[in-house]
């Protein structure tokens, strides 16, 4: 284990009964770096943030963040926001940040700066002084989102932080975590949103039914899959094209077919294929981006997860003993 | 210490801030004066309100008791001129009771009443019917009938003796009632006096009451709502419930302060300063501030396993019902403060509390031994119980679903 590394986790496996929601992950985020935390719904993800939390205890393997063993002794340098979101609907919204900064150690002077300039940047000043129930849902992401960080931890865990937002506020928390990376803050994410992880992501982990499927940097990972993949875009039915020769795996909607060749097929064949189908707008050979070979990977492993366990069943673990 | 203070001062700047507290806190007691105030009124202006004649039918089987009925029916109306009452005499035949019987039912007559012969010596029963069951009228009526037989009894005495002259010499002996450290009458206030044990129990009660609601409903919106998952991230649960409760008896604390208070105040600016004494205060300060802990520790317990306010009421309803055990035994208590009963009730924490306020304000003089083993105990409860309700609560506060079983509580106590 490198000092770097801000979190560690050692074949951590998590089990409720007989459903194994987290088997022998292991994975690592470099301290002053972005990591996504990828996988589809029920893979584990949110399973995984809580024992990094130490909100659950892993059953076997072993957790080291900020350099101990245990998240409870470092709460004040860690940022959490959790997945399923909750606000005090009758406070408002300076209240709501001055109790999240008391709890996390700031007060005074500081404090009311931090939640000044915090509004501030996040277009919520004149937001200040209004209930928590009169936000938008928007808003009210956006708010926890500053409840998180507004201590500046050199932590930040978001739990699908993009759930529920709009382009618009999407962006916004884009460049936020790109923020709180050049101050040196470390930033784990989890989503099933492959584009933005694409775009922000120093370092990416994809998890499908509790293990992991691959680790590494955007560009490591893309070049591990050699695959070309052909677009084709215009009007007419490709669905026939799916079943061409030379096709092994292919996605087709409205107006779109994208197709996986296999090695050394030549392309031009789709082509007279598709010119047969109807009128070509775009053509065009490329590698696979992030998107097409997670949705590969997943389903080779066996695209549906098993159903989550209802709560209830799960044996109730004890936290911060 | 300083993040449970941090949640204390929230739990307490919140509460005391929505119109619940307001109105608890004050309307409520408001409301409960007044209802009391205009029960009494009521019955009053009910007393007072004027009737029509009301129709008695007698059936005098001695024969010789008309002038006496006169006399004390004409005494009664003389005195309750708006509530008069008038006397039918019925010639005794055997069908008489059965006629008079009909005509009550039928509404022609208020009441009847069949007084047998014997009935002057006390051998047999005199017969009352009235129309409806108004004891106090029913009541009335017998006194009147039954002075008139009294009266026929002195006059036919052989030889007769005359009642006013036995009445004179059975006179009430006058007592004056003082207070043994003022000195001064205690007469007159009997009941207010009486009362005062029951008025600081109900004190401790609707407190309780009171916080406990605020802990439940708090920790409900606090699960349903899912902040609880981002106040773990900052605290400890031990921390979170120490916090909780430390806010909920700081709100106790207030309620105490204004209602006892307000009691003290009004009873010293009405000059009955004997009805609340400060030792009675300090008292009230002792049991209090263990009572809430004990109490607000077990509920923290229950609202922290349930994500429905319905599901918390429901496991909290033990609990509650054994508040209510002094409410309906304060009589017995307060009447009999040092009786076997009372001693043994004492030492049952959850309403120990109330138990020793009642003793201690029906008796100053309850040995200060009992006093300090009671405390003693509630202290030693009050320290079990937050470790127990600090168990289940790290546990309960990330369940959802259906609430648990007290068993499945126990058993989380005993997780690692």
């Amino acid at each position: 284990m490198s000092v770097t590394d801000a979190l560690v986790l050692q074949n951590v496996t998590k089990r409720y009964g007989s459903h194994t929601a987290v088997n022998r992950l292991s994975l690592r985020a470099p301290a002053g770096e972005i990591l996504g935390f990828l996988g589809p719904n029920g893979a584990g993800k949110t399973t995984t943030i809580r024992i990094i939390m130490s909100i659950l205890y892993p059953d076997e393997g072993e957790v080291r963040i900020l350099g101990q063993p245990r998240a409870t002794d470092v709460k004040d340098r860690i940022g959490y926001l959790p997945e399923e979101r909750g606000l005090y609907r009758k406070m408002t919204v300076d209240g709501t940040l001055r109790y999240f900064g008391r709890l996390k150690g700031l007060s005074g002077k500081d404090l009311n700066t931090r939640i000044g300039a915090a509004l501030e940047r996040v277009g919520l000043a004149e937001w200040r002084r209004k209930k928590v129930e009169a936000l938008s849902k928007g808003m009210q992401q956006k708010l926890q989102f500053v409840g998180a960080v507004l201590h500046q931890p050199e932590l930040v865990i978001l739990d699908e932080p993009f759930t529920g937002l709009d382009p618009l506020n999407t962006e916004t928390l884009l460049e936020l975590m790109a923020e709180l990376r050049a101050r040196g803050a470390t930033v784990i994410f989890s989503t099933h949103q492959m584009e933005t992880a694409q775009r922000l992501c120093d370092r990416l982990v994809l998890i499908n039914r509790g293990r992991k499927l691959i680790e590494g940097s955007p560009t490591e990972i893309r070049s591990q899959f050699a695959m070309r993949m052909l677009t084709i875009e215009g009007e007419g039915d490709f669905r026939e094209l799916a079943k061409a020769p030379g096709v092994v795996g292919a996605h087709v909607s409205a107006g779109q077919a994208r197709l996986e060749l296999s090695e050394g097929f030549d392309p031009n064949e789709i082509l007279r294929r598709a010119l047969e189908s109807g009128r070509i707008a775009r053509f065009e050979v490329h590698r696979p981006d992030l998107h097409e070979i997670f949705v590969k990977l997943v389903e080779a492993d066996g695209a549906r997860p098993p159903p989550a366990p209802v709560a209830r069943a799960e044996r109730p673990e004890a936290a911060h003993a | 210490m300083r993040k449970i203070v941090t949640v204390a001062v929230r739990e307490f700047v919140e509460t005391i801030k929505t119109k619940t507290f307001i109105i608890s806190t004050v309307f409520m007691p408001m409301l409960i004066v007044l209802i009391m105030l205009m029960t009494e009124r009521i019955a009053e202006v009910a007393e007072n309100e004027p009737q029509p004649m009301r129709t008695v039918a007698v059936i005098d089987e001695t024969g010789r008791l008309e002038p006496f009925l006169h006399s004390e029916f004409g005494t009664y109306n003389s005195e309750h001129p708006m509530r008069r009452m008038e006397i039918e005499l019925i010639p005794p035949d055997a069908a008489a009771a059965d006629h008079l019987r009909e005509r009550v039912h039928r509404g022609e007559i208020y009441a009847y009443v069949r007084v047998p012969a014997e009935a002057s010596r006390g051998e047999a029963a005199c017969e009352l019917g009235a129309q409806d069951s108004q004891i106090e009228t029913q009541r009335r009526i017998q006194r009147l009938v039954e002075s008139a037989i009294v009266s026929l009894r002195f006059a036919s005495a052989d030889p007769p003796i005359e009642r006013s002259r036995v009445e004179q010499l059975q006179a009430d002996v006058p007592f004056r009632v003082v207070d043994v450290r003022t000195g001064r009458d205690a007469t007159g206030n009997e009941l207010v006096r009486f009362m005062t044990p029951f008025a600081f129990m109900f004190l401790l009660f609707m407190g309780t009451l009171n916080i406990s609601q605020g802990l439940l409903t708090g920790l409900i919106e606090e699960k349903s709502s899912r902040v609880i998952e981002v106040l773990l991230s900052a605290v400890s649960p031990t921390q979170l419930m120490a916090g909780k409760i430390l806010g909920m008896v700081s709100i106790g604390a207030l309620l105490m302060v204004i209602w006892a208070g307000t009691g003290y105040y009004a009873a010293q600016s009405r000059g009955m300063g004997y009805l609340v004494q400060v030792y009675q205060l300090q008292y009230l300060a002792l049991y209090f501030v263990p009572g809430f802990l004990l109490m607000s520790a077990i509920l923290a317990a229950i609202g922290s396993a349930c994500n429905t306010i319905k599901d918390a009421q429901s496991l909290a309803f033990p609990v509650t019902l054994i508040t209510i055990v002094p409410m309906m035994l304060w009589w017995q208590i307060a009447m009999n403060p040092n009786s076997t009963f009372s001693i043994v009730l004492s030492y049952i924490p959850p309403i120990t509390p109330f138990i020793m306020i009642l003793r201690i304000c029906a008796d100053p003089k309850t040995p200060l031994l009992e006093i300090i083993a009671t405390l003693v105990l509630l202290w030693a409860s009050v320290g079990a119980a937050i470790w127990v309700a600090g168990r289940v609560f790290r546990v309960g506060v990330l369940m959802y679903g259906k609430a648990p079983t007290p068993a499945e509580m126990l058993r989380w106590v005993r997780y690692r």
